[in-house]
């Protein structure tokens, strides 16, 4: 497995939606690959703070109101000491060196305020950004350049899983429903098997590309219905 | 020749004997068959009463819905000018159990679901009688399904593997024929902005509609068995003619048909 496909099944994984298969061959990979794991708790750890603060943070009723508020209050506490300096300081200093020479002088209950002000803006911040764009930010962007015979691998290590399903079940079955299978089974396996050759002659070949996914997904499909039999 | 025969064994002792012993033969011999036969038809009469038939009426609305997972067997759907469902069904072996379920307006069979666990429950084989405008979504292991007279939401027939897939007189905004073998033949209409998508793996697809239908196609064969026929035009790209994309009229429906190893015919009616 590789990073790519390591990346893409990630969010399978901390859903818990993966087969047992896959999160072993998965949880192999993450071992050795530091970078992949650091994606894996990176997400995982965002996925659990929306998890455990889901519906704590409500927008106020009127948020510009309340920053207008905020900023009038600690204005009003500046604002007499910066009069008090301008008329002590005749010069004027440009922005930079004002900001840059500026003292903060807050009481503890300011300094808490704003401290609360942040967390509530950061906050905020981070659930409507993660409600609005976090299907397209936190997914990582799917492989499309893995090639065909990886893609055939990956499928074809489903289709073995419910294939050893449907052959512990195929003994219950009536002689006449084997054959149906059987001959069924056959019979996509030929459409791959031409797909497959068709792609080996040309590997940009659209129309091959899709019959081979298509027959893939029908024979997945074919075993699914009969391992319930 | 034969009066001669006769003649000659009459006048003979030994073979009037003989005859005599030939007719009490015969005798026997009628015995045995009859006694065959009552026996063969004994056991036939067996054979047909193991065979189960169900008959139910379910009352039909607005919205009837109808859906039902057979395993093996033929499903016959068709409408009526009743305002309720009738429900016929052949059932091959004593084993099998067909509970159907009603939940509101939708009528529920699944024979998967009944039968779990039971091993080989043979063939079922299904009529169902309902509203015209009732929704359709049927489907089997093994099968022919056909579907005919319906104008509703929906019409879906699947058969996994193999089975002939008929739909005629359909006009649905969703329509959905899928199996691997056997043919597929659909005649009706295509509603304005309905999806339509028929696929075989090996068989014959073929779309019978209404010379002004106007769609969006994506018809993929690569045995580049694919006939437009009357609804060619020069707007269709194509691949090799193992693919044609393209509108037909203003293509207010979509129009999705792939075959493996079969052909893809378009008719106008």
């Amino acid at each position: 497995m590789n990073c790519e496909q390591c990346q893409e099944l990630i969010h399978d994984l901390i859903d818990g939606s993966l087969s047992q298969r896959d999160e072993s061959t998965l949880n192999t990979h993450l071992e050795a690959c530091l970078d992949c794991d650091s994606v894996r708790q990176d997400l995982s750890s965002i996925v659990t703070y929306c998890q455990m603060h889901r519906g704590e943070y409500e927008a106020p009723p009127n948020e510009q109101a309340l920053w207008l508020r905020i900023r009038n209050v600690i204005e009003a506490e500046t604002g007499g000491r910066r009069r008090a300096a301008a008329q002590t300081d005749t010069r004027r200093p440009s922005f930079v060196g004002r900001l840059m020479g500026h003292t903060w002088e807050l009481s503890l209950a300011q300094l808490a305020s704003l401290t609360a002000a942040v967390v509530l803006l950061v906050s905020l911040t981070t659930v409507i950004g993660l409600r609005r764009w976090g299907g397209e930010t936190v997914r990582v962007a799917p492989a499309y350049t893995s090639n065909v015979n990886d893609r055939v691998w990956q499928r074809n290590q489903v289709i073995n899983y419910w294939n050893q399903r449907v052959e512990l079940n195929k003994a219950r079955w009536s002689p006449e429903m084997r054959e149906t299978f059987d001959r069924n089974m056959r019979v996509i396996d030929e459409a791959v098997a031409n797909s497959l050759n068709e792609l080996n002659r040309n590997p940009h070949d659209e129309v091959s590309e899709q019959m081979l996914n298509e027959s893939l997904n029908d024979k997945l499909a074919l075993l699914k219905e009969f391992s319930d039999l | 020749m034969i009066c001669c025969i006769e003649q000659f064994i009459y006048k003979s002792p030994t073979l009037m004997r003989i005859r005599l012993l030939t007719r009490r033969d015969a005798s026997a011999s009628l015995l045995a068959v009859g006694t065959f036969l009552t026996v063969l038809f004994l056991s036939a009469g067996v054979a047909v009463n193991a065979q189960q038939q169900l008959s139910k009426r379910y009352p039909g609305g607005k919205n009837v819905r109808v859906e039902l997972r057979n395993i093996s067997g033929t499903i016959v759907v068709e409408s009526w000018n009743k305002n309720e469902i009738r429900l016929t069904a052949t059932i091959e072996s004593k084993n099998a159990h067909v509970v159907p379920k009603q939940i509101n307006e939708c009528l529920v069979v699944d024979v998967m679901g009944d039968n779990r666990g039971r091993g080989d429950v043979g063939d079922i084989n299904f009529k169902l009688q309902v509203p015209a405008n009732s929704s359709v979504d049927v489907e089997t292991r093994r099968g022919n399904i056909s579907v005919s007279n319906i104008r509703s939401g929906l019409v879906r027939a699947h058969v996994s593997s193999e089975g002939d897939i008929e739909l005629t007189n359909i006009s649905a905004t969703h329509v959905v024929a899928q199996n691997v073998i056997g043919n597929i033949f659909f005649d009706g209409e295509f509603s304005s902005g309905g999806t339509y998508e028929f696929k075989s793996t090996k068989g014959d697809i073929t779309i019978r509609i209404p010379g002004n239908s106007a769609f969006r196609l994506i018809a993929a064969s690569p045995t580049k068995q694919i006939k437009l026929n009357d609804f060619w035009n020069n707007g269709f790209k194509t691949q090799d003619g193992r693919k044609y994309v393209g509108d037909v009229g203003d293509g207010r429906s979509s129009v999705s048909v792939t075959n493996f190893s079969g052909s893809i015919t378009f008719l106008r009616k």
